[in-house]
Formats: C-alpha cells, structure tokens, sequence
C-alpha cells in the first residue's frame, strides 16, 4: 500500500470516528434523559468507589468470612451475559441463517458492553488495582497456567478484542459504503463463538476447582453456567429488539425472534433440572459438605438472609418457564418482555446472590456469617450497570443505520413482524 | 564477720518473735503449697532450662531488713513434734499453719510425699529422701506418660528457642501448673474474645434464639 | 454556535466538573504513594541492594507515622529446617491466649481484634466443625467440650498458592507460605480457596497505637502491613528463622502446642509423630498440612 492509499484510509478512519461521535451524542430529548441518568449514575457509582479506594474495601459488607460479595456476583453474572450474547450467533452461522447474520451485531455489541463491565466489576473487587501491571508478562509475574485467575484474565480480554474487532469492522465498512469482506470478520465470529463457550467454562472453572468450598466444588458449575448464559443472554436481546424497533424503527424478522425464543424456551428449562438436580444432591444427601446448599434454600441455625433471594430466583425462573411456553409468544411483545425480564432477573440472582455468597456460608471452619451488601456495594454496582447500558446506548446508536438497512432476504421474507412508527425518526 | 551477720541474725531473732507472737493469737502464718525460690538450671541434656525450686518457707507475712519475704522453714515446727503417720490429707492438719492449702490428690497422705524425719525434703515411694529442687522425680513416678510427654517437649508451657544450638528455653515445672496438694489444672476464663462480625452475628442468633425459648 | 453545540458544551463542562468532584477521594488516596513504591518490583526480583532500600523506605515510613523505631528484617529459609507444628488437643485448654499473643506479636489492627488464630469450642464426641463455636466464654475448659486452634497450616499443596494471579503469595523452601504485601493487588482469591480459614485481608489500614507497635518486624512477615492486601499466619518467621519459638507456642500456659523442624530426627515435632496418633484438618481435601493434631487418651 503507497504513503497516498495509506493517508486517504487514515483521514476516513478519522472521519469515522468523528461520525460515530456524533450519532452517539445526538438524539431525541429522550435519549438525552437517559444519557444524563446514566451518566450521573455512572458518576454516583464513580465517587463510591473513589472513597472506597480511599477508606479501603471495609466500607462494604464483605468481610474475612464472606470475602467475595456483589461484585463478584455480578461478575459471574455479566460473564454469562458476555457469553450469551455471541452464542446466539451460533445457528445463524451453523445453518447459514441470513436473517440471524443481523443478530451478530447486536450480540457482540451487548458482549463487548458486559466484558467491560465484568473488568469493571473485578477492578472495584480489587484491594489494590493501581497494582494490575505485576499481571503483565515480562515485568509483572503471570501466574499461567497455574492460576485459574490468568485464564480468566486472558480469555475475557481475548474476547473484548475480538468483539471490538468484529464490530469495528462492520461498523467502518458500512460507513465507507463497502460490502464487509467475509475473510475479515467471518472466521473471528466463528472465533468468538468457540471463545464465548471458553470465557464461561473457565470463569465456572475458577470456582469448582476449589475444592475447600463444597457449593461451588461440582462438575454440573461449568454447564449451568452455559445454560444460563443462554438464558440471561438471549432474553435481553429480545428486549433490546423490541426497544430497537419502538425507538430506532429497526425492523424485527420473525424469524430470529423465534429462535431466541426456543432457545430461551429450552435452556430455562434445562436450567430448573439443574436447579432441581443440585438441590436434590444438597438434600437428600446431607452432611456438612452441603451446609451451604441448606443455608441458601431453608437457612442454616437461623440464619436465613439468602433464603427470600433464592426463591425468588426460583420462583421468576418458573414463572418466565411457564409464560415462554405459550405458543406464539413472539406475537406478544408485552408478554414476551415481561417474561424475559423475569427470566432474565432470576439468573441474576441465581448466579450472583444466590451462587457466589453461599459458598462463603457457613465458612471453611463452619462459622455462619451473613452478608448484606453495603450502599457503597450497591452505589458501584449500579454505576458499573449504567457504565455498561451507557456503552450499549451508544454502541446501538452508531450501528443503527446497519441495522435498519433493508436486507436483502429480508425484503423476499413475507412474514416480518411489523415495525412499529419511529418514534424518533426525526431526532436520529 | 560478725558484723554482717548481725542483722541476719536480729531479723530471724524479730521472724521468730513474730511468728510466736502469731502462734498464740491464733492468726496462723499462711503456707504457701508451692512456695520457696526458683531458680533456673539446666535440665538433663544441658541444652534447656527447668525453673525448681527449694524447700517450702513459711510465710511470716513480713519483710526482713533486706526487704525480702521473712519466713521459716517446716523444720522450726515440725522438729518439736511427732509427725502424725496416720493422718490422711486435710484430715486433722493444724489449720493453723497450712491454711489455703487444697487437698485433692488421689487420696494420698501428707508423708506420702514429705519426708517424716526431715519435712525440708521430700520422700521418694521407697523411703529415699528427695530434694524439693527435684519434685519432678516425686511426680514422675506416678505419672509416667505426663513426664515422658514433658520430657520430649510436648507437656508444659515453655518459651525460648526451637532450635537448641542457638539458644536455651525456659520450662515450667509440673508445679507451675499443677499444685501438688490438688493438682487438677485450674480452670480459666479465656482472653480475647472475637469481636468481628463472625462473633457479633453469632451472639445475636443465640440471642434471639433464647428469645424464643 | 448553535443552541443545540451551546448545550453540549455546558453539558460537557458540568460533566467534567462532576468528574472531577466525584474521583476526589482517589487524590487523597494517591497522595500517600511514592512512584519507587509503585514501581517496586516482586520480592524474589529484588536485589540486596533494591530490598535494602526498600526496608529503608518502610522504615523511614513507620517512623514518620507513629514515631516508633521499627526494625525490619529480612529473614531468609535456613537450609535443612522444614517448619512442622502440633498441637495435643487432650490439653489445650482453650484459653486464648495464642491467639492474643498472635494479635500481639504480628502488629495486627487492634479495632478489629484481628488474629491468625481461630479457637473453635468443640463438642466432644465429634469432629464436625459446624458443632463448634468461637464466642464462648468461661470458664474453660468446659467438661463437655474440647478446643481446636486453627490457623494457617502452611500445607505442602497450598491452594491459596496455586490460585494466586500474581505470585504473591508463594511456598518457600522451610515450609512456609508467605505473602509479599507490596506486591499482592487484593483480588481474595486465595482466601476463597483457603479451606482453613487462615487468610485475612487488610479491609482498612490497620490501626495500632504506636506504645503497642512490636519493632521486631520480619519484611515477609509482621510488619505493619499495607490497606487492600492479603496476610496470613506466617508461623512468626521474624522469631522461627531465627531460631525461637512462635509467640503463639510461648503464650500457650499448657504446653499444648509442640515446634520444631520437621527434617531433624531428633526434633520434638518428630517425636511427635512417631510417638502419637497425629491427624490432619481436612485431610480430604488433599492439602497436605503441616499441622498435627492429636490427643493424648
């Protein structure tokens, strides 16, 4: 490539990167409150963490007994939905599904929005993070392939680079007005599909390996992770569908709806035989190897906190079950929001309050400690969730002109589901 | 040379009043079951320090011209009178001289371990008569897995250094923990209570608990 | 400037200045840190001349902020010397007064009562920990029960050496594991993967009152450790490498406890083994202890 060839494409990449800027900061007044909400609880959730750098991690609930708490929970948890994301890109590619090609975008999007919140999530974990350079290899000492941790470390960052390769691509493509060369982005979605199954294995593989924690010591973690994953995952991009259609005029095909529904269908019930498996090992049984098990579903010499978290993971994985089986749910948009977001809740507390606190619970030398996650617990948590949302607002917002494209086999499709009016079609 | 053991010989002379004096009030000097001085030796191998001790004292309750305890020893009494063979322990022991002593060791009389013809020494079980500096002995031949224990370091509180070529330890002595008269080991009130949440949720729960109940 | 950029910019400007207001506590934090210290490298990098400096550093800190001359040592593993402990658990009496000695002795933060040393109240008739309890209180001990002191047990498979991201915490080569507090960055894994209960975790900055501060301080070991990092129960290297017994074993008024090194066959903690019935905590869970228990009937 000559000096001139190589100048043109950086003064493009410039452009491009101004034009994202602006679709991502102009919009409806709508967009605006929402951008502001999350900006300012980005910065409430900032400053928390900011006096707990400074006052040290007592100022949450976490404790020498309970020693991983909200943070890691919700880490597990944004992991799956990484996970969960990219997997669903799975049939499209497998069976050569166009109108699925569409859905890449958006899961990978929303897995690049749920890494960086997992790193987030790690970081205010941290003790001492300023310290993250003595994990560099070279300068710092790398624990690999020893430590379950550096596996994590590499697969999730591998994972955030793919992501953002493969949306960058497409994303800069479309705005040079060229056809995405296949070579380019089609092996890295295989890629990131093999690598989105790894990140959940090996984040489930970081807790039952250990084997002084009998809660997590199970082989059953790694799949229910997975399972899970296609649950948290799918359900919320149904969700974004359904806003991307009301507020971006984005057409929504059937078709792909309906296979996020079947498998959403399937796995939440692939996930209660789990559930319903591991508490029948817990119960029937006995012993203090699962001491924990009995403290998160019945409570343990009175000690009972986690006890309505559970059941109401159980309860709204039950319910979301039943409503996802009614036939042509996908015709129900209310119905179908309702029950993903019950869904999607119950798997986050299935895989965060009610899988990471246990384990500490009663403790290795069998003392029960409760944890209550403290306001500075829940102020950072908050931030990171509007951090990741924030990124997803904009994210969504520089590919929506990708996504309202007509699509070639979507044109010959009879059966798109209707878009409704664009709200804001004069603002974007 | 006189001189200097003039005072010496003025303060037992004032013990001696005192301690008359005492006798006929009826108060009672009190005898101290462990009493007598320690001191540090070494121990069969050289390499570790015991702490023993010497003959009993009894206590006159003062203070002699150097500022140290007054007392006398049990032959001052015990080499006017007959020792008692038949008295068991606590039995008819004259309350006078040997109150705040306790007596619950397996059922054993006083000449059981004190020597009846000298009361500054102790009686071995075949006659022999025992310094008090080497009580150990006495306890050993009943105790035998106790002393074995003790002897490879895994009885009795110590302090001082694990490895002996570069520094000497300090051993309690079986009558630093146990009182030979009742040598049950005391009970005790434990220090440092927790006090994090594992200890405060704890007390709650069983508060609670007993709430209920 | 069109209304719409106008808005934008104020946005921008009142964005930033809410920044700013909301990353103040992070300046404050900072402000303690030195780049050397930043930049220190990881304990077995250093040379003698770097770790010199460093315990220089350290010291100059300690003095500034509490007044006390502290000394700190780097005590190294003594060849041949493998640590071994064992604690007869027919006369531990449960009194506490290891775990005082440890709070003591280790420059632990006094607010919190922090110690390396658990003692469970045990019901005898049974090694379920779950039937044990920490909060009793006197007098001890109880006839009924039994008492069980745990802490680290510097075990041959560490778990909380294997998990750690950044080997920070690592075996050395007399049995014990050792935390590097200017090198550890606080994730808890390995307090997650301690099946003892014996890692603890600096949530604020201790506090002592510089009368109770203990200047014989071991760099690896007792020194007032950093905010944010791991530390466990390192056997009072300060003392043991140089030949002493742990403060634990000389405040134990029973003689409960027996140290030694392991590798000597003429050692007590030998004696110990060969002569009694000794057991491991948790033997199930492959950790391969140093730490004995027995009973003597």
């Amino acid at each position: 490539m000559n000096k001139a060839a190589l100048r043109k494409q950086a003064t493009s990449y410039r452009r491009f990167l101004w034009q994202a800027a602006r679709d991502a900061t102009e919009g409806s007044a709508w967009f605006y409150a929402w951008m502001i909400l999350l900006t300012a609880l980005a910065l409430v959730g900032l400053h928390a963490w900011a006096v707990q750098m400074r006052d040290g991690l007592a100022v949450t609930g976490m404790n020498d007994h309970v020693s991983w708490g909200l943070y890691i929970a919700n880490f597990t948890f944004m992991v799956g939905l990484a996970a969960g994301g990219v997997m669903m890109v799975i049939p499209a590619y497998l069976y050569h599904d166009h109108e699925m090609h569409d859905l890449t975008i958006v899961g990978e999007l929303l897995a690049v929005a749920a890494i960086v919140m997992c790193i987030c999530f790690v970081v205010v974990d941290m003790g001492r993070p300023e310290r993250f350079w003595h994990m560099f290899p070279f300068v710092g000492r790398f624990n690999f392939p020893v430590s379950m941790l550096t596996w994590d470390v590499i697969v999730l960052n591998g994972y955030l680079a793919l992501n953002l390769h493969i949306c960058g691509y497409l994303l800069y493509k479309r705005f040079l007005g060229e056809r995405p060369n296949p070579r380019w982005y089609v092996p890295f979605v295989y890629l990131s599909i093999f690598w989105a199954i790894s990140i959940h294995t090996v984040t489930a593989f970081l807790y039952s390996g250990l084997g002084g924690r009998p809660l997590w010591n199970t082989a059953l973690l790694a799949p229910r992770f997975l399972v899970t994953a296609f649950i948290a995952g799918p359900a919320f991009i149904i969700v974004v569908l359904f806003v991307l259609r009301r507020l971006g005029g984005v057409p929504v095909a059937r078709r792909p709806l309906e296979i996020l529904v079947n498998v959403v269908r399937v796995t939440l019930l692939i996930n209660l035989l789990m559930v319903v498996s591991e508490l029948f090992t817990e119960l029937y049984g006995g012993g203090a190897r699962t001491a924990s098990g009995h403290y998160l579903f019945f409570g343990l010499n009175g000690a009972n906190a986690l006890v309505p978290w559970i059941w109401t993971a159980v309860g709204m994985g039950v319910v979301s079950a039943v409503m996802f089986l009614r036939p042509g749910v996908v015709a129900h948009p209310v119905w179908l929001t309702v029950a993903c977001a019950l869904a999607f809740t119950g798997i986050w507390i299935e895989k965060g309050m009610g899988l990471i606190v246990p384990a500490f619970i009663p403790s290795s030398l069998h003392e029960i400690v409760e944890y209550f996650p403290s306001l500075v617990e829940w102020q950072v948590s908050a931030g990171i969730w509007a951090w990741g949302l924030l990124i997803l607002t904009v994210a969504l917002k520089i590919a929506l002109p990708i996504l309202r494209e007509p699509h070639p086999e979507r044109e010959k499709a009879s059966h798109t589901v209707e878009a409704a009016p664009r709200a804001d079609a004069k603002s974007t | 040379m006189m001189l200097r053991a003039a005072p010496i010989l003025i303060g037992v002379a004032l013990v001696s009043v005192a301690l008359a004096g005492q006798w006929m009030i009826g108060g009672g000097a009190s005898l101290e079951g462990r009493g007598g001085a320690r001191e540090v030796r070494a121990d069969a191998e050289g390499d570790a320090a015991v702490i023993a001790r010497t003959a009993p004292r009894v206590s006159a309750g003062l203070v002699d011209y150097h500022g140290v305890e007054a007392g006398v020893s049990c032959m001052t009494c015990h080499s006017t009178r007959e020792p008692d063979r038949a008295n068991g322990l606590g039995g008819a022991l004259p309350k006078t001289f040997h109150q705040g002593l306790a007596f619950a060791h397996a059922g054993m009389s006083c000449l059981s371990c004190h020597h009846a013809d000298d009361y500054d020494s102790l009686r071995l079980a075949d006659g022999r008569k025992l310094a008090f500096r080497d009580s150990q002995q006495l306890c050993a031949q009943c105790h035998g897995p106790q002393t074995r224990d003790y002897l490879n370091g895994s009885h009795g509180g110590m302090t001082g250094y694990w490895d002996k070529s570069r520094g000497g330890r300090v051993r309690n002595a079986c009558i630093d923990c146990h009182d030979p008269h009742a040598p049950a080991y005391p009970a005790l009130i434990p220090v440092f209570a927790p006090r994090d949440a594992a200890a405060r949720q704890q007390a709650e729960r069983e508060q609670r608990h007993h709430r209920h109940e | 400037m069109s209304r719409r950029t106008a808005l934008k910019a104020l946005g921008a400007t009142l964005g930033a200045a809410a920044f700013a207001q909301a990353i103040a506590p992070l300046t404050e934090w900072a402000a303690d840190m030195s780049v050397d210290e930043y930049l220190q490298k990881h304990y077995k990098e250093l040379s003698p001349v770097d770790l010199a400096m460093v315990i220089a550093r350290l010291e100059q800190r300690t003095k500034e902020e509490t007044g006390v001359e502290v000394h700190i040592g780097d005590y190294r593993p003594q060849p041949g010397v493998k640590f071994g402990y064992a604690l007869n658990l027919s006369i531990c009496v449960g009194c506490r007064r290891c775990a005082q000695a440890c709070h003591v002795e280790n420059n632990h933060d006094r607010p919190s009562g922090n110690s390396y040393i658990r003692v469970l109240e045990m019901q005898k008739g049974s090694m379920d920990l779950a039937k044990g309890r920490v909060n009793y209180s006197g007098p001890v001990p109880n006839p009924e029960k039994f008492y069980l002191p745990v802490q680290c047990q510097q075990c041959d498979k560490p778990p909380c050496v294997s998990v750690c991201p950044v080997e920070a915490t690592w075996k050395e080569t007399d049995g014990i594991v050792v935390v590097d507090y200017n090198w550890c960055i606080g994730c808890r894994y390995c307090e997650a993967a301690c099946p003892y209960h014996a890692r603890r975790f600096n949530w604020k900055k201790p506090e002592i009152p510089a009368a109770e501060i203990n200047p014989d301080q071991g760099y690896l070991s007792n020194r007032i450790r950093p905010q944010g990092v791991m530390e466990k129960c390192t056997f009072c290297l300060h003392r043991t490498r140089q030949g002493k017994l742990p403060a634990c074993l000389e405040a134990c008024p029973t003689g409960a406890r027996v140290f030694g090194n392991l590798l000597d066959p003429e050692s007590e903690i030998r004696w110990v083994l060969k002569n009694k019935r000794v057991f491991v905590l948790k033997e199930d869970v492959g950790t391969q202890p140093s730490f004995f228990y027995f009973f003597d009937e």
